[in-house]
């Protein structure tokens, strides 16, 4: 086990019971939400997981937090399979491992104030007893998620802060239990772009300041060029690409990144460009396409595409893709 | 496919509703301490004899269910006995035969007394329900239409009055409005009228029915008044009927074409769930103007503790009220076309 | 910046928030009156041995001559079948009817309270056993249950506390059952387990607060319903009878002859007291309700207000322009409040065939902009000035049945949620066809189903998804048909109102595409709502950037990407992230948009401006011209020039 690697994803599945197509019909479907994952995190390092919705993102993110059983596979904290802990034994882990949600307006508590919202996590852990160091360690998280100063929002309720405040106590909660990994799922989709690039500045100095590691879910790969270290394209519950951010972005080798990174709007007409447009929509996870999932709406398709699942082929010691084009 | 799926399902429910009531009716009879059948078993007076004789007339000579003499859960019986003649099994048996017993006060089978009276309270509660629901729909619609002006806020006002008024008390009201205006104050039909023509029949059984049927109206509207105001409410609110708005629709043909059918849905679930209230309703004013239906047999049979009567008169109302929640589950299912094509 | 940490003082939350509430449900006068009728019927009841003038059990001497004496000045209700003093009855009854009616609502709530909260938390195997016994038990009619049971035992005040308690659950289980998956599925639920906590913990700090509001709703009115059936009860003769409540005189009144001699005193007294009660506590309910689950009882069918026009206007339109906003102003009325501005001063030209964007962050005016023009504004929002042209037309001054000829016919809108702008329960080819039968009444049964056909075909979608509902559809797919309805009836301008913010970049593709080709097929201009600068650059001609409800700068788009003039123009295309010139840090634009009832007295982008000067703060800029077909509202431009 490579100990730089301290969070390491081992072939990761889950499937969803969809019940039966008919009352009494023998066969039972799945919902292949999480089909084969396998990745791996080094110490503050930002992984971005690009893909659109249905490619069982945001099962992966539970599945790391522990908030949903894996189907199969395995999951290594620090050396630790914690694949399946007993609730008492994760408890402790998740200090570590803590999460931003995506919808800043849901993920708060209404009737509670922004003081017991990020002093909710300490209680739970019933760390920092001494009512000061509790204090300290509130202020301390609300300034580092840049609320400040922090005694103006100690007393507020989440209603009466705006979408890009409310994502900051969301995002100070988890740091109060200063934690070693930070899962955000999808933390900016539903704020105005403005608000989005301040909310991922905050990210990436977190990394920076506090040397956490971001795994950072999004369906928007524009959004992930300026922080990510690595980037992983999923697609169907599979990562069909994987590799350094600016392999990825500049030099895609799977057709299905291609055309993501081709239809990322640019702020300037006078660089209008081609755009790769695939057709149709992502297909039910239901009923996952036979051979390469993606052919049926991959624009370079060959026949045998529809017969063989692509292996992953490396193309560099960071870069690799799922293509049977690119099987040589 | 699913439609047919989800009616099974419905359909199983409810007969596995009626299996419950008919066991908890036969347990509840043999739990409680009140029947005079078992009382006078444990009189000390009688003779041996007697007691013996009071049991078998009454079946208590049978065990209660097999592996139990009697509900006492110490006195287990003999798990020998043949399952076919144990107290339980002739109650149901004679359930499904449709025997119900006699009736302690009248000596008649109580499955003649209740057939008469059920058709009686059905005409009632069915009358009192199309008007209610209608004059509730109406006046929900204008609520909810004119929301916020003196229309609104009096349809409110009055519903939220008729909902508190207890049902008899509001039918004892009526009895004295009516004593005053000359109309029938009670029983069905008026004494010889059945030597008359069908039609003046069928007159005369309508103008007995009018206060009942108002009373009944009037303390079910408002309920449906101010169900289909919200509902309409949250319809009215919605997103599509601001696109209906923009396609130039009038205000006349929203309302008929993308209002009214949406808000009615949720409607037809209030009423499906409330019909099991309607019935304490119907009991209250049949009591009041002596409409001869199963309410009135309850009301009769609480005073003269005629067991008999009230056990089979609550088994026929709870699987008539069943029954009637099906239909409804049933009305939902086919309106809603998201429930059909899931 | 200070550095010391201030201890956080331990502050009396409870009590805050108590007289928090109570400020609030001060406010609901229909609240206030239940409390106060029910508050005078608990006084009543409390104090009942000093209002009563006879003690309840004084019949002993009671002569053949004192039953049922009409209300006189020594009993001012009369008396009763027993010559009891009706007037002290009603009092001591009180006390029964409010004791039955809160202790076995108390009953019913703990139940159901535990029931739904079980069911609905832990689900799985429990709720299926516990919802299924709830659903039994909401089925078999109650009241004809608790006669059964009453009978069968004996008729004493705590047997009908127990048979009314244990058989009123039910509803309560329902609806707390209903909150509580509501507010588990919420993702601050999800956020705290992911901390760590335990379901102790989960239940009493998140489910709880949230699920308490509907329980006291609910408790006021199984209060209510206990009540009514303790009367029910007692008037079908299964009363205590050494407890005489309201129900119980009327049982005896009723049974022995009250009829009658005509002594309605002691029909309607008793009767009186109970719908008192009632309606109090439905009253506290309602009131209650309001304030705990509030809800706007607003809807789109509410009369708009008038237009209003002040100041000096130009009232033609110019020559050639499709559609043209000269200075619309948008006020949002709220009652005991200062009207909220939300538009100030807009104009913009749309000619034939022209795609314009309209951006800016949410809550800055676009979408109340894009609703006014068909005046489909909210019943609070008002035009305070302006003319709106369409084809020399004003439409801020027409008739509602002129304007309804002009609604899809020549302008249609497509929405942002195309979920929810389509109704559920009709299919979607029928809505379509509506859109062309209202404007072409004429139209024969074959050429509409064509016309719908062929419609579908132009969005991509297969004429065999026509009789489908909308949850049939995709989220892509919606959006599509809801582009083949704008397109029903040929219009001439199409409203796109952020019509791909909630979809996936790959969809969202597709519908840009889909909207320039049919805009290039069909000539169309649209008008193109959007917070996305890079979607704007895509397909625009022209571009009008608004900011707290005002135009901040209008040009067409090259001009706006590469020769931007106002500064928050120039902040959002620094925050935008751009792929092909790669940088570590996003520049941001610090704050937040101000809220429309209190905007800044000057420019009221100067609070986040990172250009203010002083002037910025006191004085609100104009639009300018800064060149050919380039308006800016700032300052610098002005002190520039």
């Amino acid at each position: 086990m490579n100990t730089e690697h301290f969070l390491e994803v081992r072939g990761l599945k889950k499937y969803f019971d969809a019940g039966r197509p008919r009352l009494f019909s023998r066969e039972a479907r799945f919902v292949h939400a999480v089909d084969d994952v396998s990745f791996s995190l080094r110490h503050s390092e930002v992984i971005a997981l690009v893909g659109e919705s249905g490619c069982g993102k945001s099962t992966l993110s539970l599945l790391l937090m522990g908030l949903e059983e894996p189907t199969e596979g395995s999951i290594f904290f620090e050396g630790r399979d914690i694949t399946h802990l007993k609730e008492s034994e994760r408890k402790e882990l998740r200090r570590k491992i803590q999460m931003v949600f995506q919808d800043p307006y849901e993920s708060l508590n209404p009737t509670q104030t922004i003081e017991e919202i990020i002093n909710e996590p300490l209680l739970v852990h019933g760390i920092a007893k001494d009512k000061r160091e509790r204090d300290e360690r509130v202020m301390k998280a609300m300034e580092d998620a840049g609320l400040k100063p922090a005694e103006v929002y100690l007393s507020r309720f989440p209603h009466e802060l705006s979408g890009g405040q409310r994502q900051r106590v969301v995002i100070a909660a988890a740091l109060v239990l200063e934690p070693e990994i930070l899962l955000a799922d999808e933390p900016v989709s539903m704020l105005d772009v403005s608000i989005r690039a301040e909310i991922i500045n905050l990210l990436a100095e977190l990394r920076i300041t506090r040397q956490i590691a971001v795994i950072f879910i999004t369906h928007d790969l524009g959004s992930v060029g300026f922080f990510a270290d690595r980037v992983a394209v999923m697609y169907l519950g599979r990562i069909v690409e994987i590799g350094t951010m600016l392999e990825v972005l500049e030099k895609p080798k799977h057709p299905y990144t291609k055309a993501l990174i081709s239809v990322i709007p640019v702020p300037n007409p006078r660089l209008r460009h081609e755009r790769i447009i695939l057709q149709g929509e992502t297909p039910n996870p239901i009923d996952v396409p036979k051979g390469c999932r993606f052919h049926p709406r991959c624009p370079v398709a060959i026949a045998i595409c529809k017969d063989s699942d692509p292996p992953s082929v490396t193309l560099s010691k960071t870069h690799s893709a799922a293509c049977l084009l690119l099987v040589k | 496919m699913n439609r047919t799926r989800t009616l099974l399902k419905k359909l199983a429910w409810s007969i596995f509703t009626i299996l419950f009531v008919i066991v908890l009716n036969f347990f509840l009879f043999r739990v409680l301490p009140g029947d005079p059948a078992r009382a006078g078993v444990r009189d000390p007076r009688l003779k041996k004899e007697a007691v013996e004789m009071l049991r078998v007339r009454f079946g208590l000579d049978k065990p209660v269910i097999n592996c139990f003499e009697s509900l006492n859960p110490i006195k287990l019986g003999s798990c020998t006995v043949n399952p076919l003649d144990t107290q339980f099994f002739i109650y149901v048996r004679n359930l499904l035969q449709g025997e119900l017993g006699i009736s302690y006060h009248t000596n008649r089978p109580v499955a003649d007394i209740l057939a008469e009276r059920l058709w009686n309270t059905v005409l009632l509660i069915g009358a009192g329900q199309i008007l209610s629901i209608m004059i509730g729909v109406v006046f929900g619609v204008f609520a909810a239409w004119k929301a916020r002006t003196a229309i609104d806020y009096s349809a409110v006002i009055t519903s939220l009055m008729a909902w508190s008024l207890p049902t008899f008390w509001l039918a004892i009201l009526l009895l004295f409005w009516g004593s005053n205006n000359g109309l029938p104050l009670a029983g069905k039909a008026t004494p010889g009228s059945s030597a008359l023509p069908l039609l003046q029949q069928w007159a005369d059984i309508g103008i007995h029915m009018i206060l009942p049927t108002l009373t009944y109206t009037i303390i079910y509207m408002g309920e449906y008044t101010l169900i289909m105001r919200s509902s309409l409410m949250d319809v009215l609110s919605e997103d599509y009927i601001l696109t209906a708005k923009a396609k130039g629709l009038s205000t006349f043909q929203i309302l008929k074409d993308h209002a009214l059918k949406n808000a009615m849905l949720p409607l037809v679930t209030v009423i499906a769930i409330n019909l099991g209230f309607t019935v304490a309703g119907a009991i209250q004013i049949e009591a009041v103007f002596s409409w001869p239906g199963l309410g009135l047999a309850i009301f009769e049979a609480v005073g003269r503790r005629d067991f008999p009567v009230l056990q089979g008169a609550f088994v026929l109302i709870a699987i008539a009220v069943i029954f009637a929640n099906f239909l409804a589950d049933l009305t939902y299912n086919y309106l809603d076309p998201r429930v059909q094509t899931e | 910046m200070e550095t010391t940490i201030k201890v956080i003082e331990p502050k009396n939350q409870w009590a805050d928030r108590l007289l928090n509430f109570w400020r609030v449900f001060s406010k609901s006068r229909i609240g206030i009156v239940g409390l106060v009728m029910l508050m005078v019927i608990v006084l009543m009841a409390i104090f009942a041995p000093a209002i009563a003038p006879y003690d309840s059990s004084s019949s002993a001497s009671v002569e053949i001559d004192d039953i049922y004496n009409p209300p006189n000045s020594v009993h001012w209700f009369g008396t009763d079948d027993a010559g009891q003093d009706v007037f002290s009855n009603f009092v001591f009854g009180a006390r029964v009817s409010l004791t039955v009616g809160f202790f076995a609502a108390f009953i019913s709530i703990i139940i159901g309270g535990v029931t739904g909260l079980v069911a609905g938390y832990f689900g799985g195997r429990w709720e299926n056993v516990l919802m299924r016994i709830t659903d039994i038990m909401l089925v078999i009619p109650d009241l004809p249950l608790m006669v059964v049971i009453v009978a069968l035992t004996q008729p004493s005040l705590l047997n009908i506390i127990f048979v009314i308690g244990l058989l009123g659950w039910t509803t309560t289980a329902r609806v707390v059952r209903s909150q509580t998956l509501a507010v588990k599925s919420r993702k601050f639920v999800l956020r705290a387990r992911a901390v760590g906590a335990g379901n102790g913990h989960i239940i009493s700090r998140h489910i709880l607060p949230l699920v308490m509001p509907i329980l006291v709703v609910q408790g006021v009115l199984v209060v209510s319903l206990a009540i009514l059936n303790e009367s029910a009860l007692s008037f079908l003769g299964l009363g205590d009878p050494t407890a005489l409540s309201w129900g119980q005189m009327l049982n005896y009144a009723f049974g022995r002859g009250a009829m009658s001699i005509g002594a309605w005193w002691a029909l309607l007294f008793p009767g009186f007291g109970i719908v008192w009660v009632v309606l109090g506590l439905t009253l506290l309910g309602q009131g209650l309700e309001q304030v705990l689950n509030p809800r706007l009882d607003t809807h789109h069918l509410l009369p708009g207000r008038p237009a209003i026009q002040r100041g000096h206007v130009e009232s033609r339109q110019a020559k050639g322009a499709l559609l043209e906003v000269q200075n619309l102003s948008i006020n949002y009325i709220n009652e005991g409040k200062p009207a909220a501005r939300a538009v100030e001063d807009v104009s913009f030209t749309l000619n034939k065939g022209e795609l314009i964007g309209l951006v800016g962050e949410s809550g800055c005016g676009k979408t109340t902009l894009m609703l006014s023009l068909l005046r489909l504004l909210p019943s609070a929002g008002q035009i305070v000035n302006g003319r709106v042209f369409f084809n020399g037309q004003d439409l801020t001054a027409i008739s509602d049945e002129e304007l309804n000829l002009v609604r899809w016919k020549e302008i249609s809108i497509v929405f942002q949620g195309a979920m929810n702008a389509l109704n559920p329960v009709r299919t979607v080819g029928d809505q379509i066809a509506e859109a062309i039968i209202k404007h072409m009444p004429a139209i024969d049964h074959d050429k509409l189903q064509v016309r719908v056909i062929e419609l579908l075909d132009l969005v991509g979608i297969a004429a065999d998804h026509k009789e489908q509902y909308p949850h049939q559809y995709s989220g892509g797919m919606r959006q599509r048909a809801m582009i083949a309805m704008a397109l029903a009836c040929d219009p001439q301008v199409i409203i796109a109102d952020e019509p791909t913010t909630a979809l996936d970049v790959m969809i969202q593709a597709q519908i840009l595409e889909l909207l320039d080709s049919l805009r290039r097929k069909l000539g169309l201009a649209i008008i193109f709502v959007t917070h996305d600068l890079g979607v704007v650059a895509e397909i625009c001609d022209r571009v009008l950037v608004m900011y707290g409800g005002v135009t901040a700068e209008y040009a067409d788009v090259d001009t706006i990407y590469n020769e931007a003039r106002h500064p928050y123009t120039q902040e959002l295309l620094k925050a935008f992230p751009d792929l092909t010139k790669p940088k570590k840090k996003l520049s941001s634009i610090p704050g937040y948009p101000p809220r429309l009832e209190a905007l800044p007295a000057g420019c009221r982008f100067a609070p986040r401006c990172p250009a203010a000067f002083d002037r910025c703060h006191t004085e609100q800029p104009s639009l300018s011209e800064i060149g050919e077909m380039h308006f800016a509202s700032c300052h610098l431009i002005e002190a520039s020039k």
